[in-house]
């Protein structure tokens, strides 16, 4: 039945398209969650163990309302996560029958981490009127730290795709393996502290975001306010983190994955002592840059710490080992180290203009700007995440195994993708009604503790 | 023991936890179809599993991993001939747990609510007829002794597996019904656990039927297996019989621990029966387990790697247990 679908109203796509499409699609849905799910529950956890310090029902309020926003953001990333373990073999099986016993490890670390995290999940969602108010808020810390074990294991494994160890192929066999190599191969660090970073920034400004519209529709009360100052707190001290963070992974890629800094930078011919291209867009068929400003030798200190270093250009890859999607890694790349600058200037902005003890500003063109900020730090995860992926193409492990020939040999993945699109486009706008429904206006539950989730 | 034939036990013990408790929160959601009348039923549903069925399900993924990180070309196999079945059971778990976790009031009668209340309960049925479907299937084509030279399809829509996906479905909400009971009688609701016993009665019933059925389509459509089943798994089957001919007896008899220990291990002893009648073979009759395996050097990795894991996660599953097995205050009401 599939494959009849398949060869008849979809029957344009490539096979290969379809695939990388609804793999595409699923993680990119995924990673939303996947962000929220690393990101919200610390904010839970301070926004409870102020209430516990200060006795202030606000903090318990707030606690209370991102908690059950949690559930039904965990619920959905549960699920979406599952999709994405079956998809791996479905879509991809012969890129996981070469794989699965080199990367296996952190998969199964993940899997325990997400048991942990399933675990407390439900003995906190459930737990507000079962445990004392301090077990309560202790039954949360595993849970922070389980999602973000979950990401870091998940992103060794994505490190091990840009920058595969721990192996070696023998007469096309894989031998020699070390799973421990393999995990730690040298991206683990940077990459891994770029995720969980990214995705406690974005959601610090996702919070400060939805906070930032209630005020602006006139909601000016000590419960927006409480949010946003906690929101902007983590996020000042995480901003010029995942800077640092992320000029590392910069250095990593440029080591280990020449082609890719080459798509990424926008570096098309060999430059010795490369300027850093500030926008700079190449359109296919063109042979000249749109927009661009360069930095004489930034892009050469930079990546290899001398100002004359040599930066390798794209041109001097072969073309099949080149990424095709060359001008969407570099329009990714420029639009994630936007955002970030964005974001640390407007964190710069709040804390100058707030006063000592005092409100922080509450003019509409601040709070317009940190509602901005939201969606566009979640982009910004999205983004960063494509420079990944596009810009190791046209390899699914960077220089080893080829996309091409990771993907399934079983018909009908045309429908599959139709339908797995049709079924995030349903998910998401279920989504949305949810949150909306739990999470609109000041809730009336500061005198009534009474709320049970889900 | 070879390294790669105990990983193999750890898979089959893992998936024997998913069949009983995520088994269980399947049949919760058969259960809420058939309660539409009783927004009580649908409430007393909701609170058993809301805590625990998002843990029970990460057995699933555990299992997956398992598989890939031991046995990859199995796993790859399997994701080629199953594409169809399994692409359509993830999106009934999806549509499940989503409905399930954006529901707010099981009892609910606006239109809203309804709908997810379908949602979830349509989805619990397709998801165990197709991994109860693609199990039998599997069965069939690889529990010959004879390595096969034809290229491997798996028929999934066939006699056997249909029966066997049916049969997992009534499995599952008898599993349910009897965790139920067991649940509410504690409690003291002695009125709402006598209609969950009905159906642990009814559906039980339907398992053992449904189970003497796909016996005799195995013994007349598939031949190997039937061969493995009847000399193998015997004592499984014998198991499966008395255990099933229990639990009847404890439903009427009101013997509600039995009754959830006996229907637990009816399952157990289908999924036992199922892997032991195929064992080695993985997927077809080429990847045995030996052959699928990974290096090693990998295995002795995801063996200590998986006794960390159960010696991180049992000790907090029993948490889980033990704080939402004692009554709820709400029911308690």
């Amino acid at each position: 039945m599939i494959s009849a679908l398949g060869s008849l109203p979809f029957g344009a796509t490539s096979h290969l398209t379809a695939g990388r499409a609804q793999m595409g699609t699923s993680l990119s849905f995924h990673l939303f969650f996947a962000v929220l799910g690393v990101g919200l529950p610390p904010m839970m956890l301070a926004a409870e163990g102020m209430h516990l310090r200060t006795g202030d029902p606000v903090w318990r309020a707030l606690a209370r309302r991102w908690s059950k926003v949690f559930a039904i953001l965990f619920a959905v990333g549960a699920a979406s996560g599952t999709i994405i373990s079956f998809e791996l073999g479905l879509l991809w099986p012969r890129f996981m029958a070469f794989a699965g016993g080199i990367i296996g490890l952190p998969f199964s670390l993940e899997g325990a981490a997400f048991f942990i995290e399933a675990i407390f999940v439900g003995i906190y969602l459930y737990g507000w009127d079962r445990l004392s108010p301090r077990t309560h808020w202790l039954s949360g810390i595993p849970i922070a730290i389980a999602s973000a074990a979950s990401a870091f294991f998940i992103v060794t494994a994505n490190a091990w795709m840009n920058v595969p160890r721990g192996f070696k192929i023998v007469h096309g066999h894989v031998t020699h393996v070390n799973v421990l190599a393999a995990m730690f191969n040298p991206a683990w660090a940077t990459e891994t502290a770029h995720m969980v970073l990214g995705a406690y920034l974005a959601t610090t400004f996702g919070v400060a975001a939805v906070y930032a519209v209630g005020m602006l529709r006139g909601r000016r009360d000590s419960y927006h306010r409480k949010a946003i100052t906690v929101a902007l707190a983590a996020a000042a001290i995480l901003a010029p983190m995942q800077l640092a963070v992320g000029d590392l992974l910069g250095r990593t890629v440029a080591q280990h994955q020449p082609a890719t800094l080459a798509a990424i930078e926008g570096v098309t011919h060999t430059e010795s002592g490369a300027g850093l291209n500030l926008g700079g867009i190449e359109l296919p068929g063109h042979a000249t840059t749109f927009l661009n400003i360069k930095i004489p030798n930034l892009l050469s200190v930079l990546a290899y710490d001398k100002p004359n270093a040599p930066v390798r250009g794209l041109d001097t890859f072969p073309k099949a080992d080149r990424t095709p999607l060359a001008w969407a890694t570099r329009l990714a790349f420029i639009g994630m180290v936007g955002i970030g600058t964005g974001l640390i200037a407007l964190g710069l902005w709040y804390w100058l203009r707030r006063r000592r003890n005092g409100p922080g500003p509450e003019d509409r063109f601040t709070l317009l700007a940190l509602a901005g900020a939201g969606p566009a730090a979640f982009l910004a995860n999205e983004l960063g995440w494509l420079v990944t992926e596009f810009g190791r193409q046209p390899w699914v492990v960077y220089g080893v195994f080829r996309t091409s020939s990771a993907i399934t040999t079983a018909p009908g993945l045309s429908a599959t993708f139709t339908g797995f699109t049709l079924l995030y486009i349903v998910l998401s706008a279920l989504t949305v009604w949810a949150v909306r429904r739990v999470s609109t206006g000041t809730p009336q539950l500061l005198a009534t503790p009474t709320l049970r989730v889900a | 023991m070879s390294l790669p034939a105990l990983i193999a036990i750890v898979l089959g013990l893992s998936l024997t936890v998913y069949a009983i408790f995520a088994g269980a929160d399947f049949g919760a959601g058969i259960l809420d179809l058939s309660a539409r009348e009783s927004p009580e039923q649908r409430i007393a549903l909701a609170h058993t599993i809301g805590p625990l069925w998002e843990a029970n399900h990460v057995w699933l993924i555990f299992s997956i991993t398992i598989t890939f990180s031991a046995f990859p070309t199995a796993f790859a196999a399997l994701g080629v001939v199953m594409l169809a079945p399994l692409t359509l059971a993830v999106m009934a778990i999806v549509v499940r747990g989503v409905a399930f976790g954006l529901r707010a009031e099981p009892g609910g009668q606006a239109r809203s609510q309804t709908l997810l209340s379908a949602a979830f309960g349509g989805a619990s049925v397709v998801a165990p007829l197709l991994f109860g479907a693609s199990a039998g299937a599997l069965a069939q084509v690889s529990s010959s002794r004879r390595v096969s030279a034809t290229p491997l399809s798996v028929p999934w829509t066939g006699l056997f597996a249909s029966l066997v996906g049916l049969l997992a479905v009534a499995l599952c909400a008898q599993l349910a019904a009897s965790f139920m009971t067991w649940r509410l009688s504690r409690t003291g609701q002695s009125e709402s656990a006598e209609r969950f016993r009905r159906r642990g009665l009814q559906t039980g019933t339907v398992v053992l039927a449904l189970g003497l059925l796909a016996l005799l389509a195995g013994a007349w459509k598939a031949p190997a297996l039937w061969h493995r089943l009847s000399t193998a798994a015997l004592p499984l089957l014998v198991i499966w019989l008395l255990a099933m001919l229990a639990s009847l007896y404890a439903f009427a008899r009101r013997r509600y621990l039995l009754a959830r220990a006996s229907t637990m291990l009816v399952a157990g002893a289908i999924v036992w029966g199922w892997l032991i009648a195929q064992a080695p073979h993985l997927v077809g009759t080429r990847l045995t387990i030996h052959a699928a395996a990974a290096t090693h050097a990998a295995l002795t990795a995801f063996a200590i790697a998986g006794g960390v894991v159960l010696l991180a996660v049992l000790p907090a599953f029993y948490l889980l247990y033990v704080l939402f097995g004692r009554p709820t205050p709400e029911i308690a009401q």
